[in-house]
């Protein structure tokens, strides 16, 4: 505040001078001439007339044409910093990308989030649009979503972002960015422009420079840097909390490693601490807690002391166990590798750091409840199944569990009884493939460029469904002659996937290629979006193929679900626990918090994405002309006030 | 609007003093101008509403003739001068008293003034009332004689003289007058007025003083009320602005006296003590004249002239 304007406001002070005025002055008299003057006795002075204020319209608006003078002198001070589009003539296309994820959440000073900051940036943006520009919303908590489609209906975008809310998400801000030059990119705005406003903590902060590998037509305005350069805030968060074996496993991870100085997770039955133990100082960490008593009760792990972000600080602590287990079956002793080792499938399913355990069993299982601990169960050539085996298969795929069926040789000479029903209607039949290669297009969708990699497989043969059951399926892989090599049907609330190819070495390369992985990574991701994991990431939705009804209770309440792709879904955004109801079956399930989002250092920003040349960062609305005609118009009152009270000229 | 209400909007008009090269406009005549011809319908009201000659009594020598005013006593008609002439005439005889009109006219500064409500100043309305009973006297023959009280200096006072000239010379006195000077500071003004009024004036003179009474000398009373103590008919008018009479500032004001210099800051609970200063000071005028025979009238600007001039031609009866 500069001398000058504490001058201005400084004449606020002279408010005081009509009140002193109104109440001291003595009412000076007209002089009106008058003859026999001297016949008159002089008033005598009244003290009550002297201390009352005469005309009370005529000081307020003297007073509060005082202040008005002094608020225009300093009309610096009270002009307002206001987001703006630097702008030319033309209409402006703009797609505004609002990072709802939960570094948003984190305080850097005062009681105001990240988020509401970022919030209101945009509400200033929108209301700095003019008729005939374009505004669209993107939110950039992970997975990266649409808030509101490209519109000319500012009212509509300003609805759309009163709708925005906090979430716990992770933060994709590059899957933003290209939503958002979507959006933008086809409008016939000749002026295009992506707003983003984030911390820009995407968990990449050594990755390339946000906005330099962009479309440079639409280009990227950083309109809130001071978002991101506020990194002093410091945060630690539960990723898992697991109890097993009379002990609980929490696994934590901070911002920096320092932020676990002097904090320590506790293991709390309500608001009784069972046990605690102090973090280790260390930025990914795990504890251990021993645990005694009735492992029925609910507990939560919780961390003390406060950082940026306190929602991630308290994670129900789950049974480690449930169906978040892929169970591999398959015969050892063919499967396994010569030189050694688990089987080759366990190796890949390894080799992908899966977030489930992999579990080996000799046999398919034949009863329900043995199905129940697996998320997908990996049969590799099996020789058809017994009657049990299929009842419970059945069963399994139809409450969500995702069944992989590799035909080999002994799916074809399965002995009397043993089918593939219901999953096939015919039995397979093997035979010398005419190509040892696989049409790369027709695996892309699911495979991406890992199907390329399956080329001259060397395999020694190939099973080959009917027909009529190749129609049920669909086909996601094949083989250059048009032969189905990967199958997959939906049934019930899961999966059956099929390959016409065993998963041994000695059938063929291909659990030795790259695409393998992919196939494996397809299948272990339909696995775990498919069955009920106790356990997810935060922002990823919970998919309920086959439920016809979904009923979920969030941490701050009821979750809507919503029908897409086929299947009833429910997106947690929130992390905690969710409490569903799945065709009336009750079901726990708990959100947890990605670990790179408890990165809050910045991404990196290309210098143009800050220019002023793109908005006003610190472009004001200038008040002064409102003030100025305030006081004008109080002139004028105070002018006309006098007028009418005053006939013969103001004394005062 | 009420006349109180009035004031308020309308701030008195006061005519200043101007060069003497200026007079006719130094009197605020308002609605009573032309006085010249105001005065005659004046005075052609009053005879109207009289019956009576403003002669009276008989005397021993034949003075002439004049037309015959219904009123007047059938035995002083000529019959010879009817039949010759087929005119209805009257013959005069002078009194032994003389009738001749004094006419004296308060011109200081307290006249000029001019409330709100008033159609002209008070010097004005005194001037038209003076004229009209200019016109009434010559119409009944009778001398006239004018003189101020302050005033111009280049306004020379009329001397007694007869006939219809003289009306004129009144009115241009009148008309070439102003409020000027201060009549109380001395008693010399108010004496160069009427010395010779009551030096020389015979018995039964009738001397009308036109006179806001406001600001004269103390000695004034007694002065003007010895003229009666000499056979003359002493008539005092008392001339005042309604707003004089009736005190109507309701706000705050200061008021400032046009002689003397007197400011006074008051307000309208003033007002009763005012009126009262004002009765006052009336009661003691009239005290002083009527204890000398002389008689006290006492009239405002507002007032219809014709009833005025027909008031003070009764008083002199």
């Amino acid at each position: 505040m500069s001398f000058l304007t504490i001058l201005a406001l400084g004449v606020a002070v002279l408010v005081a001078a009509p009140y002193l005025a109104h109440r001291l002055r003595r009412k000076r008299a007209d002089e009106v001439p008058f003859a026999p003057a001297r016949l008159v006795p002089e008033a005598p002075p009244k003290a009550r007339r002297r201390a009352r204020l005469e005309d009370r319209s005529l000081f307020a608006i003297r007073a509060a044409a005082i202040v008005a003078l002094a608020l225009l002198g300093a009309s610096p001070l009270v002009r307002c910093s206001r987001l703006a589009l630097s702008r030319g003539g033309a209409s402006v296309a703009v797609a505004i990308v609002i990072d709802d994820s939960m570094s948003m959440r984190a305080k850097d000073s005062g009681d105001t989030t990240r988020f509401e900051r970022a919030k209101k940036g945009a509400e200033e943006i929108l209301a700095s649009l003019r008729e005939g520009d374009a505004a669209a919303i993107v939110l950039a908590g992970a997975p990266a979503r649409v808030g509101l489609a490209a519109t000319t209906d500012v009212s509509a975008a300003r609805a759309a972002l009163e709708g925005v809310g906090e979430s716990d998400r992770a933060t994709d801000l590059d899957g933003a960015l290209a939503i958002a030059r979507t959006l933008v990119g086809e409008l016939p705005q000749i002026d295009r422009r992506v707003i983003v406003l984030s911390d820009l903590a995407d968990g990449k902060s050594d990755g390339p420079a946000l906005g330099s590998n962009g479309d440079s037509s639409v280009p990227i305005w950083v309109a809130m840097p001071e978002l991101a350069k506020a990194n002093d805030a410091v945060d630690c968060g539960i990723l898992s909390a697991d109890r097993a074996g009379g002990r609980a496993r929490v696994r934590f991870a901070c911002s920096v490693p320092h932020a676990a100085t002097g904090r320590e997770v506790q293991i709390k039955d309500g608001e009784k601490v069972l046990a605690s133990a102090a973090l280790p100082q260390t930025a990914l960490g795990e504890v251990m807690i021993p645990l005694t008593g009735d492992d029925t009760r609910e507990l939560f792990a919780v961390l003390t002391g406060t950082d940026a972000i306190a929602s991630d600080d308290r994670a129900l602590v789950v049974v480690e166990s449930g169906p978040a287990a892929l169970a591999v079956v398959g015969d050892r002793t063919d499967d396994a590798v010569s030189t050694g080792g688990a089987p080759v499938v366990e190796q890949a399913l390894a080799a992908l750091h899966v977030d489930m355990a992999v579990r080996p069993i000799p046999q398919a299982p034949d009863r329900r409840e043995d199905t129940a601990a697996f998320a997908a169960m990996l049969i590799d050539d099996p020789p058809g199944f017994t009657p049990e085996q299929r009842h419970a298969l059945a069963a399994f795929v139809d409450r969500g569990g995702v069944l992989v069926l590799a035909l080999g040789r002994r799916a074809a000479a399965a002995p009397l009884g043993a089918t593939f029903e219901p999953f096939l209607a015919h039995a397979p039949s093997f035979g010398p493939t005419p190509t040892q290669s696989v049409d790369p297009e027709s695996g892309a969708p699911v495979l991406g460029d890992g199907a390329t990699s399956l080329d001259d497989l060397t395999a020694k043969g190939r099973a080959t469904v009917a027909p009529d059951d190749v129609a049920a399926f669909e086909s996601l892989l094949k083989w250059s002659d048009g032969a189905p090599l990967v199958l997959r049907r939906a049934r019930g609330r899961g999966e059956v996937w099929l390959t016409t190819l065993s998963f041994s070495v000695d059938a063929s390369d291909m659990p030795l290629r790259p695409g393998f992985l992919s196939l494996l990574d397809a299948i272990v991701a339909a696995a775990k979006e498919r069955s009920a994991p106790l356990r997810g990431d935060v922002g990823v939705p919970w998919a309920f193929a086959g439920a016809r009804q979904v009923e979920a209770e969030g941490p701050r309440g009821r979750v809507p679900s919503a029908r897409g792709d086929g299947a009833l879904r429910i997106v947690p955004t929130l992390i905690g626990p969710y409490r569903l109801t799945v065709d009336g079956t009750p079901e726990l399930r708990v959100a947890a918090p990605m670990q790179r989002e408890l990165d809050l250092r910045p991404r990196a920003v290309v210098s143009e994405a800050t220019s002023s040349s793109l908005g006003g960062g610190v472009s004001v609305v200038d008040v002064s002309w409102t003030i100025a005609l305030a006081l004008l118009a109080l002139v004028a009152a105070e002018t006309v006030v006098r007028a009418m009270t005053r006939p013969r000229g103001e004394t005062a | 609007m009420s006349a109180r209400s009035s004031i308020r909007n309308n701030s008195p008009r006061i005519e200043a003093v101007r060069p003497a090269k200026d007079v006719r406009r130094a009197i605020d005549w308002g609605s009573l101008a032309p006085i010249r011809i105001r005065a005659r319908v004046v005075a052609e009201g009053v005879y109207a509403g009289s019956h009576r000659s403003a002669r009276k009594g008989a005397g021993v020598e034949f003075g002439g003739h004049r037309a015959y005013t219904p009123g007047d006593d059938l035995r002083h008609l000529d019959v010879r001068s009817l039949l010759r002439h087929d005119h209805l005439l009257v013959r005069q005889f002078e009194t032994e008293t003389d009738r001749a009109l004094r006419l004296v006219v308060d011109a200081s500064a307290s006249m000029g003034y001019r409330g709100s409500r008033a159609p002209g100043s008070k010097l004005a309305w005194a001037a038209l009332v003076a004229a009209a009973l200019a016109r009434v006297a010559i119409k009944s023959g009778d001398p006239i004689g004018m003189s101020f009280i302050g005033g111009s200096k280049d306004a020379r006072p009329v001397p007694v003289r007869g006939g219809r000239e003289v009306f004129e010379r009144v009115v241009d006195a009148l008309e070439a007058q102003s409020a000027e000077g201060e009549a109380g500071s001395s008693i010399a003004m108010l004496d160069a007025a009427i010395g010779s009024i009551a030096r020389s004036a015979r018995r039964g003179s009738v001397v009308v003083v036109l006179s806001d009474l406001l600001d004269l000398p103390p000695q004034a009373a007694a002065r003007i009320g010895a003229i009666s103590t000499r056979g003359c008919v002493v008539v005092v008018v008392q001339t005042l602005d309604p707003d004089e009479a009736d005190f109507p500032f309701k706000e705050t004001v200061r008021l400032k006296s046009l002689e003397g210099g007197v400011t006074v800051e008051t307000d309208e609970a003033a007002r009763e003590r005012y009126l009262a200063a004002l009765a006052a000071e009336q009661a003691a005028w009239r005290q002083a004249l009527v204890s000398r025979g002389a008689k006290l009238l006492t009239m405002t600007t507002d007032r219809d002239p014709v009833a005025a001039v027909r008031a003070i031609v009764e008083a002199a009866l």
